[in-house]
């Protein structure tokens, strides 16, 4: 324990002293290499060696060494223990540039203590210098300068070596600023060769360049020629004399040039052919050089061979080369006043100034000469540019040129032609269109030959006037572009007029956009019409100054409030469309966009509403209606005026006036009016005992030679038939009014004819020529069947040995007998089978019937009749089922078709609950 | 004395030196190829600049001696510079020197005022002087190596030294400091005349080595025409 305590003091003391007063001190031991630089990346090993005293002192030995790079503890394993009292360490493939190593030791009480420290600095040994070239400067040193290869991390010394075959010169030694250059301490001596060459040295090595051997005269940078002037020369417009000093190489060497020359403003240099300048001089003259014109000058040298260096550009230096005359007439122009006055036109004569290079000069000024055809010349001189005279409306011919301190310009001569003249010939194709930011335009020339062509161009605005520019172009061209200060998106009109001998040609305009842009405002669209179905939009054409371009088209987009948009192309050329397939009531939004080439602008939307009928509509509804409703009442009435009997019948009977009424005859004996046999007269006289006739005359009198016909018919068939057939079926066929004749039919019983009584016969004349009926009214006093049923028993008897059922058939072949002209459609069946039981009296009916039935006789053709048997026939068969009415039509039918001959009118109803015999 | 006997002894070494480096001379390592034109013209080229470098620093130099030596008629009798040696030559002789006779002959008198002027570059007072000397010193020694390669090239043997020819005329204060202007005049002077005639000489060899060439040329053109 105290042997430990007495230790730790020690090794206090011993740590103490060391490290203030180490320095007075010999250190413990020391490490081998001192001071090292090594390759990077290879192996590094250094040796501790320790002295025996500190041994002695510390009871230490070289297992106590510990090594530290950087202050960090070097793993024990790079240790080898060389002996007692030597350890060594080693690295490889050493990284750092520099570093820190110590030997330590490990003391009692685990005590570090220094030993020794070195610094090992690693680097690149130098690479061999490549590319080494000199250059020796005019009246200088010469300096040398290469590529000194890697980094060495090293400091390296380059050491610029020369020598000649027969003596060596110093060294150059590089500053540490410019490792590779070096400017050699001696003048070079020129037709001498000399060998040069570079060596790299640093810690870890030494290499030399590649030498090289040349004369020092070929490596030559000359200084520029001094004093370089220019002068100018009278006579000759177009060159320019230059001469300089030379440098002083210039007697130990050939020389060349390089002469460089712009026109002042000019950025680009024009080199004179080097072939010119190719040998020693101290002067040069410059060709070909435009009048008037200021240039700048530079020049420089080199050896006439080719080696060396060229030296620096000399000072600029500038001359003007003297003025010669214009080199171009101008372009020459007029406008005339479109006013005239007595005779006289103001012609105003413009012209355009010379470009600086035509000029060739200052102008002084410029001269006019007016001359009229055969009269003297009017001469002016002009410093403006343009000329204002009164001329006459004669032809003139018109020359202007321009002047300066040389000479005149070559005359421009124009015709202005006399005033009724009238320009022809124009150019043709003429475009115009837009190229490399310029306006060109271009034409066909026309077949004449052209002397010049004028080109005016303004821009095309409604707010401003059109302010013409022109420009005038030679007869041979046919393209050119316009020279202004165009703007884009402005339209320019632009107007060529070709210019012959005898005076201008017609213009011809074209309207071009430099550059187009869509438009600054788009159209305003609105209704013009709006449909049910269907908008008609209208708009303007937009302002030329809002177009900025052509406009191409037109595109419409119209939308409901829910809808998509719907988009319509339209031509430029419309101003107006039409919307179709709308919807009604609805709202719509419409707008539209105007695009030129360059795009679209839209304009402010605008909403309408479609209706919710289309206009007319309801009228077209409404007129028809209250002319189907007119019409309809009108045919009512039409009808009502042409059925008024019929009405006037169905709402008050026919009363016959009794005031025309007269008894024609009255003659309880009826005297026979024809030749009846004898027993017709024992019959009749028998018969009508009871009967009255009452003959009602009618107006018309036709009807008798009818009557007498059937009347003969009668006789015929009653000679035929030999008392068969009924007297009074025959006079109800006939329907005349002799019911006397049928009467006194012989073979009928008594009971027949008493119980017939006939009342009267009305003969009246027909409404409005209608044939007239004979209304017969019979009045039966007996219980027997009335007038119509009276035949039947006659039929029963003709028909008795046959069926009784089949009752009908006689009475058909009785019709076929007697009414064998009369033929009916079977229509009238139908008819009066489609006829609902009315419930009108027998006489409204049965004139009804009668009127349709003798409408039918005349228009049905023959064999119909079947058909009306048939169906008469089913009429026949069904009382029961077809009802009364029925049953009475077809009597009706009957008693009409019976009637049809005579035109008189019997009424053989059968009284509805009457008895019908069957 | 011991002074002059330095300078002998320098020149000697320089010579030596000279010859020692022959070898090296380029001219003599490529014989094969060019031929010796190339390196005549050279050392013609040469013999024109150091003209051209003499003149000015002639100029500089004899305002530093200051009147009457930078007086442009001063033309002194050539006192004491016996041993310097002599440029003018009979015309007749001049032509009748070969080649090795005539570059031998340059050479050794080359070899000679590089030595002197090695003396005068010493007096000199200025370092712009001193400088131009200097350099005018090196292209000297430039141009005895430019002859040195031309005889080589042509396959003539260098001079050798002989011990007991050494210069006896050496800038020194044995002289009057007058005397010794006029000497460094007369170097200067003599300078000059080899100078010339050295010129003179290597464009006469020049002409005959270049004129097979030229000869063949013109007789092409003849038989052309």
């Amino acid at each position: 324990m105290w042997m430990s305590k007495t230790w730790l003091v020690q090794a206090f003391f011993i740590f103490i002293t060391t490290e203030s007063i180490g320095k007075l001190l010999d250190p413990c031991g020391h490490i081998s290499p001192e001071s090292p630089v090594i390759q990077l990346g290879s192996n590094f090993t250094a040796v501790c060696v320790l002295k025996e005293k500190c041994m002695d002192n510390f009871h230490v030995n070289a297992n106590y060494i510990v090594w530290k790079i950087n202050h960090f503890t070097v793993p024990k394993e790079q240790y080898a223990i060389l002996n007692r009292t030597a350890s060594s360490v080693t690295f490889t493939n050493i990284t750092a540039l520099s570093v820190q190593l110590t030997c330590n030791i490990l003391t009692f009480g685990q005590i570090e203590q220094n030993v020794y420290g070195i610094t090992v600095i690693s680097g690149l040994p130098p690479e061999k210098p490549k590319n080494l070239n000199c250059i020796v400067y005019e009246g200088k040193k010469m300096m040398c300068q290469w590529d000194p290869g890697r980094e060495t991390y090293l400091e390296t010394n380059f050491t610029l070596k020369s020598e000649w075959a027969t003596e060596k010169f110093a060294d150059c030694q590089t500053k540490r600023a410019t490792p590779t250059t070096c400017i050699v301490d001696y003048s070079p001596v020129y037709f001498v060769n000399i060998e040069v060459w570079v060596e790299a040295e640093n810690a870890l090595g030494k290499v030399s360049s590649n030498h090289i051997n040349f004369d020092p005269v070929d490596k030559v940078k000359p200084s520029p020629p001094r004093n370089l002037s220019v002068s100018n020369s009278e006579e000759l417009s177009s060159i320019l004399k230059l001469s300089w000093i030379n440098p002083n190489i210039k007697s130990v060497i050939r020389l060349k040039y390089n002469i460089q020359y712009r026109i002042k403003d000019a950025s680009t240099w024009n080199q004179i052919p080097p072939e010119d300048t190719s040998t020693t001089r101290s002067s040069f003259t410059v060709q070909d050089l435009q009048p008037f014109t200021e240039y700048v000058f530079r020049m420089r040298c080199m050896k006439e061979d080719g080696k060396g260096f060229w030296s620096d550009w000399s000072e600029e230096a500038s001359g003007i080369t003297y003025e010669d005359r214009p080199s171009k007439a101008p372009s020459f122009w007029y406008k005339i006043d479109p006013s005239h006055t007595n005779g006289y036109r103001s012609v105003q004569l413009i012209w355009k100034t010379l470009s600086p290079f035509e000029t060739n000069g200052r102008i002084l000024d410029y001269e006019v000469t007016l001359t009229r055809w055969k009269s003297r010349l009017q001469n002016y001189t002009v410093n403006d540019t343009k000329l204002t005279v009164n001329l006459t409306n004669d032809r003139y011919i018109a020359t202007l040129t321009a002047r300066n301190l040389v000479g005149k310009s070559d005359p421009s001569v124009l015709t202005i032609p006399a005033c009724d003249f009238q320009a022809t010939r124009p150019v043709m194709d003429l475009k115009a269109f837009p190229k490399d930011n310029k306006l060109w335009v271009e034409w066909t020339a026309p077949n004449e030959s052209v002397r010049k062509y004028i080109l005016e161009w303004c821009v095309l605005s409604d707010k401003l006037p059109c302010i013409l520019d022109w420009q005038q172009e030679d007869g041979t061209t046919h393209r050119t572009y316009l020279r202004g200060n165009l703007v884009e998106s402005k339209c320019y009109l632009i107007t060529v007029t070709p210019v012959y001998a005898d005076g201008p040609g017609r213009p011809e305009s074209i309207k071009a956009y430099l550059k187009q842009a869509p438009p600054s405002q788009g159209p305003m669209v609105r209704t013009k019409k709006v449909g049910k179905n269907e908008a008609v939009l209208e708009w303007d054409q937009l302002p030329v100054d809002v177009q900025n371009g052509f406009i191409r088209n037109y595109t419409i987009f119209y939308k409901t409030i829910i809808g998509n948009e719907t988009a319509v192309n339209v031509d430029s050329s419309h101003t107006e469309y039409t919307l179709s397939s709308l919807t009604s009531d609805t709202l719509y939004m419409v707008r539209m966009v105007a695009y030129t080439d360059e795009g679209g602008k839209d304009g402010p939307e605008f909403t309408f509403t479609t209706p919710k009928f289309a206009q007319g509509e309801i009228e077209a509804i409404v007129v028809p209606v209250c002319l189907a409703i007119l019409f309809t009442t009108l045919l009512g009435v039409l009808f009502c005026f042409n059925k008024r009997d019929l009405i006037k019948k169905h709402i008050w009977p026919n009363v016959p006036d009794p005031s025309k009424s007269h008894i024609a005859q009255w003659s309880p004996p009826t005297p026979p009016r024809h030749n009846f046999n004898s027993k017709d007269q024992m019959y009749s006289d028998g018969n009508f005992t009871d009967v009255s006739v009452v003959e009602i005359e009618p107006n018309d009198k036709k009807p008798l030679p009818d009557d007498l016909k059937s009347l003969d018919l009668f006789r015929k068939e009653k000679s035929g038939t030999e008392g068969h057939s009924s007297g009074i079926g025959g006079s109800s066929c006939m329907s005349s009014s002799r019911p006397s004749i049928s009467s006194g039919d012989e073979n009928e019983s008594a009971q027949n004819t008493s119980s017939t009584v006939q009342y009267s016969t009305v003969v009246h004349s027909g409404y409005r020529h209608q044939v007239p009926s004979v209304q017969v009214f019979s009045r039966s006093e007996s219980t027997q069947p009335l007038l119509d049923s009276e035949e039947r028993p006659e039929d029963l008897q003709l028909i008795d040995n046959v069926d009784s059922g089949d009752n009908i058939l006689p009475r058909q072949q009785y019709f076929k007998q007697n009414c064998s002209q009369q033929e009916t459609s079977p229509d009238i069946s139908q008819f009066e089978r489609s006829k609902p039981a009315s419930a009108v009296s027998e006489e409204d009916f049965v004139r009804h019937r009668q009127q349709q039935i003798s409408d039918m006789v005349q228009s049905s053709g023959s064999g119909q009749l079947k058909g009306f048997q048939e169906v008469s026939a089913a009429d026949a068969f069904g009382p029961g089922v077809e009802g009364q009415g029925e049953r009475f039509e077809t009597v009706g039918v009957a008693a009409v078709i019976d009637e049809g001959m005579p035109k008189s009118y019997l009424p053989q109803t059968v009284r509805q609950g009457g008895y019908v015999p069957q | 004395m011991d002074l002059r006997a330095g300078d002998s002894w320098g020149m000697l070494a320089c010579l030596c030196t000279v010859l020692w480096h022959l070898p090296a001379v380029p001219a003599l390592n490529r014989t094969g190829d060019p031929g010796p034109g190339p390196s005549i013209q050279k050392t013609y080229d040469l013999t024109r600049y150091l003209e051209h470098q003499l003149r000015s620093l002639a100029g500089t130099y004899l305002n530093y001696l200051g009147p009457p030596f930078n007086e442009p008629d001063f033309n002194p009798p050539r006192l004491g510079a016996e041993t310097l040696p002599r440029a003018t030559v009979n015309l007749e002789v001049w032509r009748s020197l070969n080649d090795k006779l005539r570059l031998t002959q340059n050479y050794e008198a080359y070899s000679h005022l590089l030595c002197y002027l090695r003396g005068l570059n010493r007096q000199a007072a200025t370092a712009e002087l001193r400088r131009s000397l200097a350099h005018f010193c090196t292209s000297l020694q430039g141009l005895l190596g430019s002859i040195a390669g031309v005889m080589a090239a042509l396959g003539h043997p260098l001079p050798q030294p002989l011990p007991g020819t050494e210069p006896a005329w050496a800038p020194g204060p044995a002289h009057s400091d007058f005397l010794q202007k006029m000497d460094d005049f007369w170097l200067l002077k003599e300078l000059q005349t080899w100078l010339w005639r050295s010129a003179k000489d290597f464009n006469r060899l020049k002409k005959k080595v270049q004129p097979p060439a030229a000869a063949v040329t013109l007789h092409l053109e003849a038989h052309g025409f």
